[in-house]
């Protein structure tokens, strides 16, 4: 039966790609349907039960500045808050929570229900209805048919899923639920290019079981931090520690002993899994001269047991699982609740997607989260918002937006996908931003509040609080332009003592306050104690602000000129029809690269790997000629024989 | 398509005749005109004036030429300055104009921006690519011979020491809760002087391995009596040698400096190889043996009234290292009456000359330049650019290791070093190829056990 409702957008999943997703398109106006398999796992942390972390910590803040749920959730359940790198400079600082999944998911649900324009509707997709090119609708297990202009899909790893424990695998999307089969195998149909990846999670313990006496114990930062910009540590649960124990040389032997039965090393698995979160056998086979590897024992939530050892993922087989859990320090009576597993599963080649997230070959189709290769929630959120944006600007007529290399670790990541394809699962790490110095934690609502308050994300309050806070900045900015200290000589002279105590040296020639603060040891703090600085602002957000623009502003500015100097390649759009064997001058391994990505302008022509500067001078001059050919039709149109 | 930067390189083909020219384009180059001239000139005059470098100092004097946007080739303003054509004079004028804030222009750039402000016509636009391909080619060309024996290992050795330390530094930053062990903060300032050393020995062998600085080496190969010192006479415009009837009269390998079109060239005559008793003979055959493993090219002279290579010379061919590129040069067609020609035969030059008349003189002049990549042969971009950029490449690598190290120094936050760092690394790709941020991933993950 086709349902009766049309919708604007259909978000297919209801993982962090997809809450985000429907919640971004009903927020600008669009009438949206999210359709899960089960309603009661919207918004689950299927993995380690953590948000953010060094570069993901900054997606979180992005999504957030953008309007999204992810940082707001994390607020309400997160049960340990840390701040990473907080010493080594403001760009690579990352803010990280570990959550109780129940509260997080309860955090996600509650928005969902409450988000004027947003339908929620539990039922498998398990087909695309299709106009030619364009999509149409989604059909549904049961044969309902539900239409739209766009459709999101967000389906995670549940694509032809295929879970393993030792020799043994059964299907699954992740465990406990059922993978997608009959979607997997349509879009399969389509020709849309897909790969196998793979990823796996470790045992869970009961934490009764556990003796943490012999473990480090790593408790929440004080002060406490907070995710969203929005957000205040009143809004934490409270909160409770982690433990740090370690193999040792027995588990490894125990894990020697049964890698026959892994499924990875025996070549059970195709699928090609992260370099960066190997499983434990993988560790001890590929670094084996290391004696011990570190494990975080992090706690599930307040109201269970259930804890998550980070760093043991493994798929070997179950009775290898008990030994080497109970072969490690404090573990040694451990009770696993649940066995660890590798999940293989399909995803679709990043390079067949615009930066909209939008596929090229089927108009209106947008995809997000893991299918695109990427792992991790924040990820996934942060790709989940961009294509529910692009399905409402899409439905709405409207150009669509991403943000550019320099903007946001979410342009960043759309970039990377689009045009370098995956190798391995997609995370983001900060050495990936090229531009990392600008793209801090500190000033995602700097960067992106603006934008998505012209784009219809972000509701009035936080443009107000936002607003607030730019002005304040820039306030405070001006005045410390306006405080201007001399040399002794001077009428507006520094007393010695203060000189020597704050700046560490008398002042030689006239110095403005914002000056001052450019040197790399003086602190805004300690500014504000000189007599005649004035008050200072009390927001600490605010100072922080301040005090980072004046000490970075040389490497800002660095980079700003860097950003300009490659404007116009991005500003370069190249045609999605052309053949690009019919090119005159391009290597044949140019030609080929091209044809592949369909690049959509010179600038992401300029990241495919492979290709030169002086093939995308070439490409530069073919734009050019196209539009001379153009011009020179309508002249000879007009009967005008200029040349 | 807006390019804001100012570009600039030589003109001119390498050393080719008295004058050199210097090209800049980009907006506004009145400033840059002042820093190199000390006024800004007249638009479309050609004025006399003095060439300044940063300090204001002369380095030469020639005829300047202004012409101001959009009445120009590429469509910017345009300054032309014309020195005295020598390498060693045009690559101090192109660096003043980068010093004073124009960058190195790519290969067939000034052609592009001509095109992409309209400045071209259809007809001329089609060989645009053509063009931009031919120089790249050629330019990639003249990068690999600049590349080649101890500066590139000394440059490989950088980058390796390089990449490690960047290695080290971002694991750190990416992975902050991985048991670290791999890094130390004191080791970091000592790394980067090791990275700083090597960078210095990357520049010294720059200087001194290149052909630019040391010239080329030919030798001279011939049975006795060919002609081979008359020809060396020839090119060189002065009498080095000992030209007499008698077989075996130059005794010893004599290196003589000469320049031709302006760049060093040193010729290296021959005791003629051959089987000989006389011990003073010997010597100097052993050290004519050991010239040719150093040289560029090797001219193997014959006498034109003989049929072919001597039995005598394939042996010596034979024994040459087999990338040595080998002109035979047909001595004495003034006897024969025939006229001076170059042929090929299996990609072998071969020059019909007159030593002794000069006919056919120049053309080995010519050719010599154009076998070991000196010389473009059709506007291209010849080796001369392709190790200013190298050189450029790593003036600006070594700025921000400087930065670097006073980071180091003063124990400031890491990323800014980071930053440095990778600064650093990207100037150093214009000689190795781009080093991407995957790449170091790859390289970290390869190396340290991460992953919770």
């Amino acid at each position: 039966m086709i349902f009766s409702e049309n919708f604007d957008v259909i978000v297919v999943g209801g993982g962090h790609a997809g809450t985000e997703a429907a919640l971004a398109a009903a927020r600008m106006g669009q009438k949206t349907l999210l359709l899960s398999h089960n309603i009661e796992t919207l918004g689950q942390m299927s993995c380690n039960p953590s948000i953010g972390g060094i570069g993901k910590g900054h997606l979180v803040k992005e999504v957030d500045a953008l309007g999204g749920a992810m940082a707001a959730a994390a607020d309400e359940a997160g049960i340990q808050f840390r701040i990473l790198n907080s010493s080594k400079g403001p760009a690579v600082r990352a803010t990280r929570a570990q959550a109780d999944r129940v509260l997080y998911r309860q955090a996600i649900r509650r928005r969902l229900e409450n988000q004027p324009n947003l339908w929620l509707f539990q039922q498998a997709v398990d087909d695309l209805m299709l106009d030619g090119e364009s999509i149409t609708g989604v059909v549904t297990q049961l044969g309902l048919k539900f239409s739209a202009r766009a459709v999101v899909l967000t389906a995670g790893t549940f694509l032809a899923g295929l879970a393993h424990v030792g020799l043994a695998s059964f299907q699954a999307g992740r465990a406990g639920d059922p993978p997608s089969m009959s979607l997997a195998l349509r879009l399969r149909e389509m020709q849309l290019p897909a790969g196998r990846l793979k990823t796996g999670t470790p045992p869970r313990i009961d934490g009764r079981s556990i003796d943490y006496s012999a473990m480090m114990e790593q408790s929440s930062d004080t002060p406490l931090p907070v995710f969203s910009f929005l957000g205040n540590a009143a809004q934490h649960p409270r909160q409770m520690p982690c433990w740090i124990t370690h193999t040792n040389v027995s588990t490894h032997e125990i894990i020697h002993g049964g890698l026959d039965r892994s499924p990875l090393f025996s070549g059970v698995i195709e699928g090609v899994g992260p370099r960066y979160c190997p499983s434990i056998e993988d560790k001890v086979v590929r670094f084996s001269t290391k004696e011990s590897h570190q494990i975080f024992l992090e706690p599930e939530g307040l109201t269970t047991h259930e804890v998550y050892p980070n760093g043991i993922s493994t798929s070997l087989p179950f009775d290898i699982q008990i030994k080497l859990v109970r072969s490690i320090k404090g573990l040694e009576k451990a009770h696993i609740t649940r066995p660890g597993y590798a999940i293989e599963y399909d995803y679709f080649d990043p390079r067949g997607l615009k930066n909209s997230l939008e596929t090229k070959a089927i108009r209106g189709l947008f995809f997000a989260g893991q299918v695109n290769g990427t792992t991790g929630y924040e990820e996934a959120a942060a790709q989940g918002l961009l294509a529910g944006i692009n399905a409402a600007l899409k439905t709405q007529d409207r150009d669509a937006w991403c943000p550019r290399r320099d903007e946001a670790y979410l342009g960043v990541l759309v970039d990377d996908l689009i045009t370098r394809g995956v190798t391995e699962p997609y995370r983001m790490f900060t050495s990936r931003a090229e531009y990392r110095l600008q793209l801090r934690e500190d000033n995602a609502d700097l960067r992106l509040t603006e934008i998505g308050h012209r784009l219809g994300v972000v509701d009035d309050a936080r443009w107000a609080a936002f607003d607030a806070k730019q002005q304040a900045v820039v306030h405070e900015q001006n005045r410390l332009h306006a405080v201007w200290f001399g040399p002794s000589t001077s009428s507006n002279s520094l007393p010695e003592t203060d000189a020597l105590r704050v700046l560490g040296k008398t002042i030689e020639r006239d110095c403005s306050l914002h000056e001052l603060l450019r040197r790399p040891d003086i602190s805004y703090a300690n500014l504000m104690t000189l007599p005649g600085a004035g008050k200072g602002v009390i927001d600490p957000l605010v100072a922080e602000q301040v005090e980072i623009q004046a000490k970075y502003q040389g490497y800002i500015k660095r980079q700003k000129d860097e950003i300009a100097r490659n404007a116009h390649y991005e500003a370069t759009p190249l045609p999605q029809d052309l053949d690009y064997t019919t090119l005159g001058g391009l290597s044949s391994e140019a030609q080929q690269k091209l044809n592949q990505h369909k690049p959509e302008t010179a600038g992401q022509a300029a990241r495919i790997s492979g290709i030169t500067p002086a093939t995308i001078s070439l490409l530069l001059v073919h734009a050019k000629r196209g539009f001379f050919s153009q011009k020179k039709k309508k002249v000879n149109e007009s009967g005008d024989t200029a040349r | 398509m807006e390019n804001t930067d100012i570009i600039a390189a030589i003109a001119t083909p390498t050393g080719r005749g008295g004058i050199g020219v210097v090209r800049v384009s980009g907006k506004n180059l009145q400033t840059l005109a002042q820093r190199i001239i000390g006024y800004v000139p007249q638009a479309r005059h050609a004025t006399l004036s003095k060439f300044l470098d940063k300090n204001g100092c002369a380095i030469d004097q020639g005829i300047v030429l202004y012409f101001p946007s959009p009445h120009s080739y590429t469509g910017e303003d345009v300054l032309e300055l014309q020195g005295h054509g020598g390498p060693a004079v045009m690559n101090l004028l192109l660096s003043c104009c980068i010093s004073a804030g124009a960058r190195l222009a790519q290969p067939g750039e000034f052609t592009l921006r001509a095109f992409l402000n309209s400045k071209l016509d259809l007809a001329q636009a089609e060989s645009v690519a053509d063009i931009i391909e031919a120089s790249t080619t050629a330019a990639a060309r003249c990068a690999m011979r600049s590349l080649q024996g101890e500066f590139s290992a000394a440059i490989h050795m950088l980058v390796q020491v390089l990449t490690n330390l960047r290695m080290v530094v971002e694991a750190v930053l990416d992975f902050p809760e991985e048991e670290t062990g791999f890094f130390q903060e004191a080791d970091v300032y000592s790394q980067l002087k090791t990275i700083q050393a090597r960078l210095e020995c990357v520049r010294l062998s720059a200087r001194q391995g290149s052909l630019l600085r040391e010239g080329m080496h030919v030798v001279l190969v011939g049975q006795p009596n060919v002609g081979k010192s008359t020809l060396m006479n020839r090119l060189v415009g002065q009498d080095v040698s000992i030209v007499t009837e008698i077989p075996g009269t130059t005794r010893d390998a004599i290196r003589q400096a000469i320049e031709i079109e302006g760049i060093p060239l040193y010729v290296i005559d021959t005791a003629g190889l051959h089987e000989t008793d006389d011990a003073v003979e010997k010597i100097g055959i052993a050290r004519t043996r050991s010239t040719i493993e150093k040289a560029d090219l090797v001219l193997l002279v014959m006498d034109s009234r003989l049929d072919g290579v001597a039995p005598m010379d394939r042996i010596i061919l034979d024994s040459l290292p087999a990338e040595l590129p080998v002109i035979h040069v047909h001595n004495k067609i003034d006897l024969l009456d025939e006229f001076s020609r170059v042929t090929k035969k299996e990609d072998r030059m071969e020059i019909y000359l007159s030593a002794k008349t000069g006919v056919g003189m120049e053309l080995l002049r010519t050719k010599l330049l154009e076998v070991v990549g000196w010389q473009s042969t059709s506007g291209e971009e010849g080796i001369f650019m392709a190790r200013h950029r190298h050189l450029l490449a790593l003036t600006e690598a070594g700025a921000h290791l400087d930065n670097a190290t006073r980071l180091a120094e003063r124990a400031s936050q890491l990323e800014l070093l980071a930053e440095e760092l990778r600064l650093a690394q990207r100037s150093l790709s214009s000689i190795t190829g781009e080093f991407s941020a995957d790449d170091l991933l790859g390289r970290i993950f390869s190396s340290f056990c991460i992953g919770k």
